[in-house]
């Protein structure tokens, strides 16, 4: 049974492994303590990404949330130019303003989605768009100063850093999380929709679950790049979107919904974090960012494929 | 207190009328049916009652509420066994079993307890031992039913809402089923049944409620609840005698058969099956679930390929192609006709006459690939007048249509396609009875006119002045073969468990068993 309800996290745990060696082969000072410290700083705002992304598509009805990239960029130059330029710092009161910003977005989502039933993929298409824009009205380049404890956790030097604080606590509201009824009610509404509303499912507080969940994730994410970048940038948080998408499906997570965790997202996230290294080790030069999306796109394939190979066999004996 | 009380309830779905002016009384303590034809409003008045949908008009009151979302009515002690089977593929017994009883936020009971209650409700219910963390793909469709009924019986309702679900079990099943329907009305709880089954009706309910174009026309207490009174108010009973008698015909076995199975096993060890199929002849098929049937009539009609052994059918008396295709079978003029409608046959975004249609879309374009849309519209007249198929208007979305409706087009496409051989797996499943006549009296005219037709179903009484030979399975093989004479349900029952001789059933069983 936990093999049945794992085998999706052999792939991207066998993508980890195998880059994991090649990066240690071929980069091994990303294995030193400093070189640790660094990795989770820069991977950290993809891996929450992925995370946040996680339950909205557990949730189904093809749920990929676009819009992701630009949410984590707006919470970022808010940050910047809302709360950092006009004093206020606290860290309480930033930590709470990405969340809630984060949230706040997510509900509106998902107001979209249920009440005015537009698919997923299209509210959240829109709401990219929409972000994208009203970020580079708010900071039409990168500048600004992210609040000055924040911007510390850019050196990136120390291994025991909020950064992995935030990851292990992200992971505890996860598991938390996943011991609710709640979660198994969005479980089965992704599964299938019509089971779950007939058997007495309330879909629409499932729905708005799932994505408060995501929104909470967001904000982590969001307060993770802005450490990373020490400032404001409105079109950073944009590429996150694909990469996102691209760790949720590495991951084994099914856009069809009903299926699918945390842990493959983040493995996802890693095995791409991994990719970017090994291929940083090679001297491509000026092509180097090329090779990193050509590298994503053929993993996305090959994982695809060899979880379709995996697992077809097992289910039609079943 | 009465459990539910309805009053002149109207409900359409589009332009297609489903209920007016539909009323209907029972009470706490008793089992009570709805019955008729199909498209009168049985569905739609079940689904009002558990809150799916909502009434245009009339009064609704069952258990003191008026049910607006699923989730109301079984807050009220409300549970519904839906005509589909509601159950989420990719999760497990468990989690579907106990599907929505937990609060928002917190669970009611611990997992463990939960896997426990599945499979010994499981046990009881299906006599099949399932480990509760198998995911419900894997099941077999009478499986998944139980877990539905589980599912509700669970909850132990003031109100237990049957749509026609007996349908997808067999025999035996039914006879648990009623058991545990009985022991909820022992416990003062009320049954409302959606059913077909007539002989179901006589045996178990207390009261029923008969519609007929989506109007109350008639309530019949226990003692007068018998198959003429329930005929004569669903207004099928002419069709129903007219069309029970039959001629014998002689079938020339001279000629090759039209379509034939060689030493075909359904498994790798399994008995090895040879069965024929002439051009004019019935074959009706029969078993109890899971005996190897359904994977035969794949089998036969080139949707799952044999493991072993060859489907052929004639072309000369020379020549033979073999069908391990779907597209031998088309090029051979085999079509096969599903009973699980949702599954193997509608789409359902599209429209009535996009579902008679695509499979004619080939034959009926030009050459450049535009379709001839008034040949397309003749075609579907014939078939429609033929069938007599109930619709509001033909681009609706074929959902709008009733169950039986809808299988009426599933059956007007196969026709249309003028097939030699015709392969229906169950299509009688949530069918009425003036419906399913009809068809008889279709497939009938099929055969005289040259067509073979191979029919499985579940309902044994369907092939009595129907089909010219039976085959029963038992095992994994054909067990017995009936022809017309020795059609009966005593010889039929017997083989599908196994004995060669009638078993005689001690009273209890007996009486539901052979109905």
């Amino acid at each position: 049974m936990l093999s049945n309800r794992l085998s999706h996290l052999w792939v991207p745990l066998g993508l980890v492994l195998i880059l994991g060696i090649m990066a240690a082969v071929r980069a091994p000072q990303t294995f030193t303590y400093v070189g640790l410290a660094g990795a989770l700083l820069v991977a950290a705002p993809l891996i929450l990404a992925a995370v946040a992304i996680t339950p909205i598509a557990i949730a189904g009805r093809g749920g990929v949330d676009l819009s992701i990239g630009p949410l984590i960029g707006f919470v970022n130059v808010t940050i910047v130019v809302w709360l950092s330029e006009n004093g206020i710092t606290h860290p309480i009161l930033v930590f709470a303003y990405a969340i809630l910003a984060a949230c706040a977005w997510q509900m509106l989502l998902a107001a979209f989605i249920i009440f005015v039933r537009i698919s997923p993929i299209i509210a959240s298409l829109a709401g990219f768009m929409i972000l994208q824009g009203v970020n580079l009205v708010i900071l039409s380049r990168p500048g600004g100063v992210a609040p000055e404890w924040l911007g510390n956790w850019g050196w990136g030097t120390e291994l025991l850093s909020p950064v992995l604080y935030i990851l292990l606590a992200a992971f505890a509201i996860w598991f938390l999380f996943q011991r609710t009824a709640m979660f198994q009610h969005i479980r089965l509404m992704g599964a299938d929709e019509r089971t779950a509303y007939t058997s007495g499912v309330d879909i629409i507080k499932a729905r708005f679950a799932a994505h408060l969940m995501a929104g909470v994730f967001a904000g982590l994410a969001a307060l993770c790049l802005t450490g990373l970048i020490g400032s404001g940038d409105p079109t950073q948080g944009n590429t996150l979107t694909l990469q996102a998408i691209t760790a949720l499906v590495l991951g084994g997570t099914s856009l069809a919904g009903g299926k699918g965790g945390i842990t493959g997202s983040v493995l996802g996230a890693v095995a791409m974090y991994l990719v970017f290294v090994v291929l940083s080790s090679f001297n491509f030069g000026a092509i180097s960012g090329f090779m990193t999306q050509l590298l994503y796109g053929l993993m996305l394939v090959f994982a695809l494929l060899v979880a379709l190979v995996t697992t077809a066999p097992r289910t039609r004996a079943a | 207190m009465p459990a539910i009380s309805l009053q002149n309830i109207a409900k359409s779905f589009g332009e297609t009328r489903a209920l007016a002016g539909a009323s209907l009384h029972c009470e706490l303590g008793e089992i009570h049916a709805i019955v008729g034809e199909n498209g009168s409003g049985k569905s739609t008045l079940a689904k009002i009652i558990s809150g799916v949908a909502l009434p245009d008009a009339g009064k609704v009151d069952v258990l003191g509420h008026a049910p607006t979302t699923p989730a109301e009515a079984i807050a009220a002690g409300i549970s519904t066994i839906y005509q589909e089977i509601m159950v989420a593929e990719e999760l497990t017994v468990w989690e579907n079993t106990f599907a929505g009883t937990d609060g928002l936020w917190r669970r009611k009971t611990t997992t463990a307890e939960k896997k426990r209650l599945a499979r010994e409700t499981l046990l009881r219910l299906a006599e099949v031992d399932i480990d509760p963390d198998t995911p419900v793909s894997a099941l077999p469709l009478s499986v998944k039913q139980w877990i539905v009924i589980a599912r509700a019986v669970l909850q132990k309702p003031k109100l237990l809402i049957f749509d026609e679900s007996s349908a997808a079990l067999d025999l035996e099943a039914t006879n648990r089923l009623h058991k545990e329907m009985l022991a909820l009305k022992e416990a003062g709880s009320c049954v409302l049944l959606v059913t077909h089954r007539i002989a179901e009706l006589v045996k178990i309910t207390d009261s029923a409620t008969v519609l007929s174009d989506g109007k109350t026309v008639g309530r019949l207490e226990k003692s007068e609840i018998t198959e003429k009174n329930l005929l004569r108010l669903m207004s099928a009973d002419e069709r129903h005698s007219a069309a029970g008698k039959r001629e014998n015909s002689v079938i020339s076995t001279a000629h090759k058969p039209a379509l034939e199975a060689c030493n075909v096993q359904l498994a790798a060890n399994a008995w090895p099956l040879d069965f024929k199929v002439h051009a004019g002849e019935i074959v009706g098929i029969a078993g109890l679930d899971g005996a190897g049937q359904s994977e035969f009539v794949s089998i036969l009609a080139g949707i799952t390929p044999a493991p072993a052994g060859k489907v052929q059918v004639w072309g000369a008396s020379t020549v033979s192609h073999e069908i391990t295709s779907l597209a031998d079978a088309e090029a051979a003029g085999i079509t096969y006709v599903s009973g699980d409608r949702k599954k193997e046959g509608l789409f359902p975004n599209l429209s009535i006459l996009e579902n008679f249609g695509l499979a004619l879309y080939d034959r009926m374009a030009s050459r450049f690939g535009v379709i001839d849309r008034t040949q397309l519209s003749a075609a579907f007249d014939d078939e429609e007048l033929r069938l007599s198929i109930k619709y509001g208007d033909r681009s609706d979305k074929i959902t709008t249509l009733s169950g039986g409706n809808q299988q009426k087009v599933l059956i007007a496409r196969a026709f249309a396609l003028s097939p030699k051989v015709i392969i229906l797996n169950d299509p009688a499943r949530g069918v009425d009875i003036g419906t399913k006549q009809d068809l008889y009296t279709h497939l009938r005219d099929f055969a005289s006119n040259g067509g073979a037709v191979v029919y499985l179903s579940t309902e044994i009484e369907e092939f009595l002045n129907f089909a010219d030979r039976a085959d029963v399975f038992f095992e994994g093989g054909i067990f017995a073969s009936f022809d017309q004479g020795a059609i009966t349900e005593d010889n039929l029952l017997a083989a599908m468990f196994g004995q060669t001789k009638p078993i005689v059933f001690d009273e209890d069983t007996g009486t539901e068993g052979v109905a």
